[in-house]
């Protein structure tokens, strides 16, 4: 009886034990590839990092987290404060201290966006938002509109539990509130209650008569909203009662002018607030319109506090100093850019396709793989190369207000140039600049009355010299200010140009800066700018930089359209010409260069420039003029068409039809099987600071790095780089410390919990809209100091912490992470940020080196563009960053330049940034969302030191099934063992990561593993189901052998 | 008459564990045959442990039921038990093959920012999720109720 019962018994624990055994075996391995997304999920830490403040090279500024909180905060003030543009300013509108209230109209006035925590935003408890910060300086909030709107909108806290922890999880949310969501080019509903709603929606019906129209002031505010993944579309807005009316989302919409129209007939002034990142379409209530407002002011996506900042500034309390990063205009449609904006497939996409038919690709035998845009831009679905659809930016560098401009500048000085033609034209049949532009790049009224003139100019004609201009500033007014002086030059556009296709802008702005100046005195500010900027590529005749022989006009103006009309009235033109308004200040030639130079910038960093982007140009595919891009000395004949309806391009048409498919199918590079790759060995040598001396922190090619990596396995090289998102792993032979990133634009997301008061901070309290509109590359430095000095606090030293992508268009839905649409404000922002950072030792990487400037399949559009587009516009607004302030991270764009993922462009990566730019920091991948899209030996080949998967623990390529990778199946070690140039190349590429360690703050700190409670279950179930599968396994046995008692006694 | 009186719970319980993991390749298939982020999105080494556990239960069923007695019949239930005891350890492995393979996927599906996740939850996606979700719970009764078995024999006492 007793066997009869034990056996099933002990059968049954057997089976129940093996099963534990497996689960916790397996399952410890699956927990440890995931071992940061558990900890980040299960709130546990599994690294811990020890500073040896007696040796760190990078310490805090702030000794307690009071003041570095303090210090985060005070740059966010200041970014409202010099951020917040004044664009119209009639009747004495602004500033508001000579009136005795103001009511607040708009959801957006009660809950500026963003409102919600997260990537967008800090959430400290402490944080001020517009009607708080209104009330805070004193001024009086008219009640019977603020309680309508306080409980129309009833803001509440909707509480989500995590699945995983069950802990209550807090959001603000709204019983009415303007649309957050953008979408991807679909319709967009703008979800402002009209005024014709007020009442039904609980306005008393007497409400007009409640407010003192003489002596208030109505400031309407109004949101438009970004997001990753997000695009808006052209047409496609939704009214407030959901409706479909075909105008552009980025309008202000019949309903939200009704607002504007009630804000008009009860208040005595109306401001407009616009709050947002993206140019919005704002003719209705500009002069002339038939909303006509007294005042307009931007005023970006806030954060935390920056609405203390701009209350400043509508109060008064600080002169206004911000302007505009865009140029707004009255038609998106007349935006060159626009044309090509989107993108489409190739008229034979479907030759891309690896099928039966076209025959499969044999990195993936037998695999469907489909030509189509991924689900998104997160993948899944059927495998897809991603790579049917195409655009072409033939808009040259004619971004934003440079189009504008210098077709005006043309307009007046440059007749045959037909800058007066319908091309491009939206508001008659002949363009003109007035009827197109509302206001332009660099507008921004001051309160106090001055004058900025140039009093000096000095060009070091040389690749490491410098443009220094000294600018006088003249206060006029009767109070003490500061003010912004912005430096801008027109470089000659010559017959040489012409004849060679290099453009130039008639104005281009340099850099800026602020200064303080008392009443009725003047001041002098000297604004430095590196000369190099000064020099346009010519990518069809010298393959270089050149710089033009002739006069360069530099003038310091308030605004791009004020620098224009400053350099035709020096040239002696005046409004008799058509120039729209006089000069209001002067510009200084300097004609230094006496004849055209292709030699003074075509050596940098001691590296040839030359053209390395052919291929980037669908001419170079076509074999013919497909594309004409925009040229000024022909605006009409070379205004940009739309390639993807209004020419066919077919792929197999190409003489190079061959090799454009297989770059579109990722074939970047083949493996080789010929040359033996040596394997790693142990040589002792490790990554430690008693082996990183001075010699090795200053020179990457110091002997001690090639040491180093060259005992990393194969295995480990090819395998750390392929999987390097999330954490960098530690290598085997080097012992390097783990290094963890982080998101996001507005700083560390993570936050700091003060152990002994359990007061939790949130550092990531910037706003990268107002940073970039407060053209203080001084404020940006100060704010790169202050992201540094957090990361310190928070022990954390990479992060994705700035976005230097253009706004191409004002349409991208990420554009509220970007600076600008001109590229060297962009540059001496990301200088000052990035400066910052690399001095307290972290690692910033700005988002998304070369032009990710679409959302809108991003994750594998191929963007085709000339040489002179590729290195003057979004690589220049990079070039600052990276290689003058020598920031330590880049992450490269999703997208692709030419056929090839951006990712796998040795153009870009090798010949651009690692050797004219000498960077010699961390370069990542965007998230490798598709195997088929992203090709590992092409990005390690380029010089990608770090493809951003988002496991952890997997520096190897022979994790997967069979010994192959766990991604790329037709990778292993047998694959790539026979390739030495592919295993140096990944050496390589980890050596300058392991340099960039070296040389930040990581070095700082010692990173050691520790075993969380969930380490502590899975090794006592592995522990405790193993002896009981040994023991029950055994007794099991024992009865089931030996004969049952019954039957013995039988 | 014999032969029913001869099925013990021990036998019904494994031919349930059989049914529910042959159920569980079922929803496995279909999952990737159907619409949505995990289309065609294999995961061969769940398939070699659901298969091979399915085939080690049909051994042991088979083995249980052979007509034999005495030292035969022992060795033969000896047999059949080890394949009873491994068996759910098989299915365990299938669970977390799968769930390595779909973790990622699940993460975007359901944990993207929210800015995204218009595009990220569609509906097909969303249903390849349900589909993914389903299988490892299919997989995981199966691995359980085959425990639950191997506690039952499946030869009456003579």
């Amino acid at each position: 009886m007793r066997t009869k019962v034990l056996v099933p018994a002990m059968r049954g624990v057997a089976a129940l034990s093996a099963s534990l055994l497996v689960l916790s075996t397996l399952g410890a391995d699956v927990a440890e590839t995931y071992r940061k997304n558990l900890d980040d999920v299960l709130g546990t830490t599994s690294y811990v990092t020890s500073t040896d403040a007696d040796s760190a090279r990078f310490v805090s500024d702030y000794e307690t987290v009071e003041d570095m909180a303090a210090a985060a905060k005070d740059i966010a003030i200041r970014e409202g404060q010099e951020g917040t543009v004044i664009m119209k300013n009639d009747n004495d509108a602004l500033p508001l201290s000579g009136t005795s209230e103001v009511a607040l109209f708009g959801l957006a006035a009660y809950a500026p966006y963003p409102y919600n925590a997260g990537d967008f935003r800090g959430g400290n408890d402490d944080a001020v938002e517009l009607l708080q910060a209104f009330e805070d300086a004193g001024v009086t909030v008219n009640s019977t509109v603020k309680d309508f709107y306080v409980n129309l909108m009833n803001k509440h806290e909707v509480v989500t539990q995590n699945m995983w922890t069950g802990a209550d999880e807090y959001s603000i949310g709204f019983d009415y509130i303007y649309n957050t969501t953008v979408g991807d080019m679909v319709d967009f509903a703008i979800t402002e209650v009209p005024a014709n709603e007020f009442e039904n929606l609980g306005l008393a019906s007497d409400w007009k008569s409640k407010i003192n129209k003489e002596d208030t002031t109505a400031i309407c505010v109004f949101a438009r909203p970004g997001g990753e993944s997000n695009t808006y579309g052209a047409g496609t807005a939704v009214n407030y009662a959901g409706e479909k009316t075909g105008e552009d989302p980025l309008a202000l919409s019949e309903d939200e002018l009704s607002v504007i129209d009630a804000a008009k007939e009860t208040c005595s002034k109306v401001v407009v607030l616009l709050n947002t990142g993206n140019a919005m379409l704002i003719s209705d209530i500009a002069e002339g319109g038939a909303h006509e407002v007294d005042g307009i002011a931007y005023i970006g996506c806030i954060n935390d506090y920056q609405c203390i900042g701009i209350v400043d500034v509508l109060t008064g309390k600080v002169n206004a100093t911000g302007a505009l990063t865009e140029a707004f205009v009255a038609d998106n449609s007349s935006i060159p850019a626009v044309q090509n904006f989107g993108g489409d497939y190739y008229a034979d996409a479907e030759t891309l396709a690896a099928n039966a038919e076209n025959g499969y690709d044999e990195r993936y035998p037998n695999v469907d793989i489909t030509n189509t845009s991924a689900v998104g831009s997160f993948g899944g679905g059927d495998p897809t190369y991603s790579g049917g659809e195409y655009i072409v930016e033939a808009e040259s560098i004619y971004v934003g207000y440079k189009y504008y401009e210098t077709r005006y500048f043309d307009a007046i000085a440059n007749p045959t140039f037909n800058a007066a033609s319908a091309a491009g034209s939206t508001q008659g049949a002949g363009w003109n600049y007035g009827d197109e532009m509302v206001y332009s790049f660099g507008h921004g009224l001051s309160y106090l009355p001055y004058e900025q003139n140039i009093k000096s100019v000095e060009v070091e004609n040389t690749v490491d010299g410098n443009v220094t201009a000294v600018v006088e500033v003249k206060n006029n007014g009767d109070a003490d200010g500061n003010f912004l002086a912005q430096l801008y030059v027109s470089q000659p556009y010559t017959d040489y140009d012409k004849e060679n296709l290099v453009e130039k802008s008639a104005i281009m702005f340099l850099n800026s800066a602020k200064v303080f100046v008392p009443a009725g005195e003047t001041a002098e500010v000297t604004i430095e700018v590196p000369a190099k900027y000064l020099a346009s590529y010519d990518y069809k005749n010298a393959k270089t930089y050149i710089l033009d022989a002739g006069d360069y006009y530099f003038t310091a103006a308030a605004g791009a359209h004020e620098a224009v009309n400053n350099v035709l009235a020096a040239q002696g033109f005046t409004t008799a010409d058509g120039m729209d308004a006089d000069a209001k200040g002067t510009a200084t030639a300097w004609n230094g260069n006496k004849e055209l130079d292709t030699v003074t910038y075509s050596i940098e960093n001691d590296v040839e420039v030359t053209n390395v982007a052919d291929d980037a140009d669908l001419n170079y595919w076509t074999g013919e003029d497909t594309v004409t891009y925009l040229s000024r000395q022909d605006w009409e004949g070379t205004y940009p068409i739309n390639y993807n309806k209004d020419v066919q391009i077919t792929l197999a048409d190409s003489p190079k039809a061959e090799e454009w498919i297989n770059l579109l199918k990722g074939k970047v590079y083949e493996i080789a099987s010929d040359s033996p790759a040596t394997e790693g060995e142990d040589k002792g040598i490790r990554f430690d600071a008693t082996s990183i001396g001075y010699e090795q922190l200053e020179n990457v090619n110091d002997k001690y790095w090639n040491e180093l990596v060259s005992q990393i396995t194969i295995d480990e090289a090819i395998g750390a780089v392929i999987h390097g998102g999330s954490q960098t792993d530690t290598l085997t032979n080097v012992d390097n410390p783990i290094v963890l990133q982080n998101e996001g634009v507005c700083g560390f997301s993570a936050a700091y919990t003060d152990e002994a008061t359990g007061k939790v901070y949130h550092f990531n309290v910037n706003s990268q809209t107002l940073l970039g509109s407060s053209f203080n590359p001084q404020l940006a430095y100060e704010w790169g100091l202050v992201e540094g000095n957090s990361g310190l606090w928070l022990e954390r030293y990479q992060l994705w912490g700035t976005g230097l992508t253009l706004k191409r268009t004002p349409y991208n839905g990420r554009n509220y992470e970007y600076i600008s649409e001109d590229p060297m404000l962009t540059n001496r922002i990301g200088y000052g940020t990035l400066k910052g950072c690399t001095e307290k030792g972290i690692l910033n990487g700005p988002k998304h080196l070369g032009f990710n400037d679409q959302e809108h399949t991003r994750n594998g559009i191929a963007v085709y563009l000339n040489e002179q587009k590729l290195r003057e516009t979004d690589l220049r607004g990079f070039q600052g960053g990276l290689e003058d302030a020598k920031g330590l991270a880049v992450m490269i764009a999703f997208n692709r330049l030419g056929p090839t993922n951006a990712s796998a462009y040795a153009p870009l990566i090798t010949n651009i940034l690692r050797q004219e730019w000498a960077f010699t920091g961390v370069i990542s991948t965007d998230m490798v969302n598709n195997i088929y899209y992203f090709t590992p030996e092409g990005s390690v080949m380029a010089g990608i030191t770090q493809m951003a998967d988002f496991a952890t623990n997997d520096n190897h390529i022979n994790l997967g099934e069979g010994g192959v990778d766990g991604s790329w199946g037709y990778l292993s070690l047998d694959a790539v063992k026979n390739d030495s140039a592919l295993v140096e190349k990944a050496r390589e590429n980890l050596k300058y990561q392991l340099y960039t360690f070296a040389n930040s703050a990581l070095m700082n700190v010692s990173t050691e593993k520790v075993e969380v409670w969930w380490d502590t279950v899975l090794n006592t179930i592995k522990l405790a189901s193993g002896i009981l599968l040994v023991v029950s396994a055994l007794l099991w046995l024992v009865f089931s052998v030996k004969p049952s008692k019954s039957k013995e006694e039988n | 008459m014999n032969s029913i009186k001869k099925i013990t719970p021990g036998i019904i319980l494994t031919v349930i564990t059989l049914l529910l993991s042959v159920i569980s390749i079922i929803v496995y298939n279909t999952n990737i045959a159907g619409e949505g982020y995990f289309h065609n999105a294999a995961v061969s080494n769940a398939v070699k442990f659901n298969v091979l556990g399915i085939v080690v239960l049909a051994v042991a069923i088979v083995l249980a039921l052979v007509p034999v007695e005495g030292v035969l019949a022992k060795v033969l239930t000896i047999l059949s038990d080890v394949c009873r005891i491994v068996a759910p350890a098989l299915f365990i492995a299938a669970v977390l093959a799968i769930v390595t393979a779909r973790v990622e996927g699940f993460a975007f599906i359901y944990f993207s920012n929210v800015e995204v996740l218009q595009e990220v939850q569609t509906p097909a996606n969303i249903s390849s999720a349900h589909g993914a979700i389903a299988n490892i719970v299919f997989l995981a009764i199966t691995a359980v109720v085959g425990i639950v078995s191997a506690f039952f024999s499946t030869r009456k006492e003579a």
